[in-house]
């Protein structure tokens, strides 16, 4: 599945819909940064389509959720198992240790 | 002229690629060398370990950039610049970490994340990243109240109390983008004076809600969740102090990104490259450009000007057979 746009109010929804890990990244247009991130997102929504769903929150239009989060800085990437959050990272990632990073999480999910 | 190399086509994961240039970053210098070598017709690989755009990303309004007179955002002048590389055929390639540069015959190897490039030179434009300061809190509350960037995380502190650590260029002017949403910011300065632009000081200055505690040394960074306080101490006095914040933006300084080059040019103690006026660095074939140089100003306008002259003297250095290095 390829990088979804979704309203912060639809977290909760696709989070707990699915089985698979979910990473909903918490972006905004003005933050130089999460311009660096979406390519790498996209990519690895591609990549790691088996495993992961990606999706992607405009902070400026959920700014409700983004408080409830706890979101003090974008972009922030928060990891769901289940409708909980099993991890959160902040800050650009590249792709190899952002890939990592969820094939060590996907991983521990089997186990 | 014709190209002496053309780069193989990109999406490779594995095996050698062959260019007459590899330039490692894709910031300002990495970018301004890129259009140059291109423009010289020279199969030009840029590899950068993000997007491109080093540190301007993180920059709000970059106002002493010449030809924009309204000022221009970081991101907006770094995007222009890739265009203009890729415009003149540099091949940009999205790269894992630079782990080994090496020098086989006449070849430079630069290698990492299973994949490696040979060129005939190489520009270093691989910059620098913030400085952490060690202190007790801070890896702890990073997203939670730490901040290297404040054009990211600055509208999440709207009408709250912060702190900016360091009032070096980066320092107030970043700083002085917070004061658009804070309600105050506390300038924290290890050194008895400020060092950023006379300019920057005197627009702060005259601010509501800017304290400047010069000469103060950052010891630590507390809360439960988030960051609610920090301790700083009076150098002078020894005199300890909290001070009730929400946020923590940290501009002390930067450190090279320099690991690959050790043992194979000339490092600085504190491991920036050294170079002559050249460019070049104690490698033959191998120049440096931008913030990673060992150099007084680190400007966006300093390193296009290092970057154009790395670039011209890579060449040089190619079109000469290797005669100089």
């Amino acid at each position: 599945m390829a990088l979804q746009e979704i309203q912060g109010k639809q977290i909760s929804e696709v989070t707990s819909a699915s089985d698979r890990i979910s990473v909903v990244d918490f972006s905004a247009d003005w933050c130089g940064p999460c311009k660096m991130i979406h390519p790498v997102l996209e990519k690895l929504s591609d990549e790691m389509k088996d495993k992961v769903d990606f999706y992607t929150v405009d902070v400026d239009e959920s700014q409700q959720e983004a408080n409830n989060f706890g979101i003090r800085g974008v972009p922030t990437m928060i990891v769901f198992l289940d409708g909980k959050e099993i991890d959160r990272m902040v800050g650009f990632r590249d792709a190899n240790s952002l890939k990592s990073s969820l094939e060590s999480l996907a991983t521990a999910k089997l186990d | 002229m014709s190209r002496l190399f053309v780069p193989d086509p990109p999406g490779e994961e594995t095996g050698s690629t062959e260019a007459d240039v590899v330039i490692v970053g894709g910031g300002p210098a990495g970018l301004t060398a890129a259009i140059y070598t291109s423009r010289e017709t020279l199969g030009t690989i840029l590899l950068e370990q993000r997007q491109c755009g080093g540190l301007p990303l993180t920059t709000d309004i970059v106002e002493n950039y010449p030809g924009f007179p309204e000022g221009i955002t970081g991101s907006d002048l770094v995007a222009r610049m890739k265009d203009q590389a890729s415009r003149f055929g540099t091949e940009i390639v999205e790269f894992g970490e630079v782990e080994r540069t090496d020098r086989e015959n006449d070849r430079i190897v630069v290698a990492g994340s299973g994949r490696e490039y040979q060129a005939g030179a190489v520009v270093v434009a691989s910059g620098s990243v913030p400085k952490k300061l060690d202190v007790p809190g801070e890896e702890e509350f990073v997203g939670k109240g730490v901040s290297y960037c404040a054009v990211c995380d600055g509208p999440f502190y709207k009408d709250r109390d912060v702190a900016v650590i360091g009032c070096g260029n980066s320092g107030l002017q970043e700083g002085m983008f917070l004061l658009d949403y804070v309600r105050s910011v506390t300038f924290v300065e290890f050194l008895p004076e400020m060092t950023g632009a006379k300019i920057l000081q005197d627009r702060l200055r005259k601010r509501e809600g800017t304290t400047f505690l010069l000469n103060h040394a950052l010891t630590a960074i507390e809360g439960e969740d988030f960051v609610e306080s920090i301790t700083v101490r009076d150098r002078e006095t020894g005199e300890e102090r909290k001070v009730e914040v929400s946020g923590v933006f940290i501009y002390a300084g930067f450190q090279p990104n320099t690991a690959f080059l050790q043992g194979v040019a000339e490092l600085s103690s504190d491991g920036y490259v050294r170079t002559d006026e050249e460019m070049r660095t104690s490698a033959p074939g191998i120049f440096a450009a931008g913030d990673v140089r060992v150099k007084k100003i680190r400007q966006i306008t300093t390193a296009c000007s290092d970057g154009t002259i790395a670039a011209l003297s890579a060449s040089e250095y190619l079109r000469d057979g290797r005669s100089k290095g």
